[in-house]
């Protein structure tokens, strides 16, 4: 009974908290441009992420180190320095988007320009890492993050040529615009595949003491987690393509994203489009602050439970502190959140390898895994789709760069 | 004991099984007749920056001199010290005394102390 | 690696510097006036408040002040620029006082003008469809 109720928060949780700004901006944009053709670039994310996220619960669970301990161990400090130094640098960035997501939800509910809520966010993001246990932000703002299921709703009552969706998963090349159909796929890639969600799942299995008994759960949240999640992105996507796309607006602003349900659901759409965004970019900001603190502490071998009090984590609670405050100044001076998005998104896509193939070498390192190595399909999988990323990355990004 | 596997950038724990911070450096002695052995592990410090760029451990020292506990020398632990490896390396010393939580001690009273809700870093 | 990724990094923050062509100015020309239609007829139907229906058109209005003035800085040849600019500032004189009937919560007079606004739009389409195909 026990374990059923952990699978079920476990996947209630996964999928509450799968959506931030750049799932949403970015496959907004997919919608509004293109239609139904970008789905596949959402469908092999969500599949590579499912891969990726079962392997870092199944690495820690077992090796009983968290994925930054066993990359440092492994590979030794000047490594290790590199892979900080690029991860850090990228998660900071999309640290800023999700702040300046928060900023913009309630910039549209309030009138007050996003700048002016910098600070006040960036003090309650703080706040609740400093007084909140990893169960309260695990559990807490994702449970909240299930408003996002709207997007869904508000997809279905737009009745979607299913037909043409189904076609949509299949990888198709556009005939104008190449530019920036591969630079908006990549960008899909690089929201779905986060890769400071593997070193928050690793830090989570350890925080909460998994054991090889918990493979199979682990597998299951994976799965069927991550499966919802990706739904929930289709569901921008769809709604977008139908309720965005005839008006022929190309997405720039989040004042236009926040028009998306605006057809689909007429009494609350507006409304639900904000308060979803302000869930889901705050557990994202959450975990990203963790994740790039969880980076540093384990790397480095401090203390750095979520659950201890401050002074006993003194260095972790040190840097999540200055991360947080240095991420509002950005938006302070009124830099483009969506801007910000799109670019940390791209970069994420381009330095995938970096944190990737360090973690694929470790999942197959009997040391840390013994028999629970991984097998041929998901180092194949995980391998096909990072590389793929890569190579849609390095091309299309400067080819939307320097001319369309 | 294949020392870079083994031994470097582990984890260290202390008698009490608080965190150490990390092996970044290993001292080793060489003899004329017999083979090379480990005198003493490093933590921290110049040693750490040193793997990078000798131009950074410069840099890492000017900014200790300026700011925080302001330790001059690098933590050195005997190796007779170490009594289990594995996982982690276990040492029979407290972390307080080897000065090797020194940053995480001034960090603690200097900063978050000083902040609503942070706590003692010396309550039990 | 390192060097790669660095360059990776200086394209994208380059990435302001791409000067758009005139089909691509002409295209966020046509976003915004759609913005500004969809976000009208929300707004008609009291799906979106007050305040963010006229920020939005404010931010219409003002984007698409700034793309006609790059535009008719080197305009394109295949059409007439005093018809382009006609239209163009035509258009965003409409979304401003838009704007203004939002604040002052009048209506009526605000759908006439949108009924107005989708036919600009439609003018707009036409010169677009013409440099897209000369291109």
């Amino acid at each position: 009974m026990k374990k059923f109720l952990q699978i079920a928060l476990g996947i209630v949780t996964s999928v509450g908290g799968f959506l931030e700004i750049g799932s949403v901006a970015t496959a907004a944009q997919a919608g509004a441009s293109f239609g139904y053709k970008l789905l596949w670039a959402i469908f092999i994310g969500t599949i590579c992420l499912i891969f990726l996220v079962e392997m870092s619960g199944r690495f820690s669970a077992v090796s009983k180190h968290t994925i930054v301990d066993a990359m440092r161990e492994r590979f030794g400090f000047p490594f290790f320095s590199i892979v900080l130094l690029g991860m850090v640098l990228v998660a900071f960035m999309v640290l800023v988007a999700e702040l300046g997501g928060i900023g913009l939800s309630l910039q549209i509910l309030t009138g007050i320009g996003f700048p002016w809520w910098a600070i006040p966010v960036s003090f309650v993001v703080w706040l609740l890492m400093w007084k909140g246990t990893f169960g309260l932000i695990e559990n807490g703002v994702s449970l909240l993050g299930l408003v996002t299921i709207c997007f869904v709703v508000a997809a279905v009552k737009l009745n979607p040529d299913w037909h043409g969706a189904a076609r949509g998963l299949l990888p198709s090349l556009e005939g104008d615009q190449k530019a920036k159909y591969g630079f908006i796929a990549v960008s899909i890639l690089g929201a779905t595949i986060s890769p400071y969600l593997m070193y928050f799942y690793s830090s989570g299995a350890i925080e909460d003491e998994w054991d090889v008994s918990y493979i199979p759960i682990n597998r299951i949240i994976a799965v069927f987690g991550m499966s919802f999640g990706g739904v929930l992105s289709m569901g921008v996507l769809v709604t977008s393509a139908l309720a965005i796309q005839p008006n022929g607006i190309d997405i720039d602003k989040f004042e236009q994203v926040a028009l998306l349900m605006t057809t689909a659901l007429p009494r609350w759409g507006f409304y639900l489009f904000a308060v979803s965004m302000l869930v889901a970019c705050l557990g994202a900001a959450l975990e990203i602050s963790l994740a790039i603190s969880y980076f540093f502490a384990q790397g480095f071998g401090w203390n750095w439970s979520e659950s201890l009090t401050p002074s006993k984590d003194a260095r972790f609670c040190f840097t999540y502190t200055v991360i947080i405050l240095v991420a509002a100044i950005p938006l302070l001076l009124h830099a483009d959140p969506i801007k910000v998005t799109m670019i940390s998104m791209a970069l994420t896509a381009a330095t995938l390898p970096l944190a990737i193939v360090p973690f694929l070498f470790l999942m197959n390192d009997p040391i840390y895994l013994g028999e629970h190595r991984n097998g041929w399909i998901s180092n194949s999988v995980v391998g096909i789709v990072i590389l793929i990323s890569f190579v849609l990355a390095v091309i299309s990004i400067p080819l939307q760069i320097i001319g369309g | 004991m294949d020392l870079v596997r083994d031994v470097l950038d582990k984890r260290l724990m202390d008698r009490e099984d608080c965190e150490m911070g990390r092996v970044d450096g290993l001292v080793m002695r060489i003899g004329e007749n017999s083979q090379p052995r480990i005198t003493h592990i490093e933590i921290g410090g110049r040693t750490l920056w040193m793997r990078l760029h000798p131009g950074i451990a410069k840099l890492a020292a000017t900014l200790a001199r300026r700011w925080g506990p302001k330790r001059t020398t690098t933590v050195r632990i005997p190796w007779s010290h170490v009594v289990a490896t594995g996982k982690e390396l276990k040492l029979d010393v407290e972390a307080r005394e080897t000065g090797a939580i020194d940053w995480e001690i001034w960090i603690a009273r200097h900063i978050i102390e000083r902040i609503p809700g942070g706590g003692h870093e010396e309550e039990e | 690696m390192r060097t790669k990724r660095l360059l990776v990094l200086s394209l994208i923050l380059a990435a302001g510097c791409k000067p758009p062509t005139p089909a691509e100015q002409m295209d966020s020309v046509l976003s915004w006036i759609g913005t500004a239609g969809m976000a009208g007829d929300a707004w008609l139907r009291h799906t979106t408040p007050d305040t963010y229906t006229r920020q939005t058109f404010e931010l219409s209005s003002k984007t698409l002040g700034q793309i006609s003035k790059d535009l008719l800085e080197s305009p394109p040849t295949m059409v007439d620029p005093a018809a382009l600019d006609r239209v163009l500032s035509e258009t965003s004189k409409r979304i401003t006082r838009m704007a203004a009937l939002i604040g002052a919560k009048n209506a009526p007079d605000f759908a006439r003008q949108l009924d107005s606004l989708r036919n600009d739009q439609k003018t707009v389409k036409a010169l677009a469809d013409s440099i897209e195909a000369k291109q």
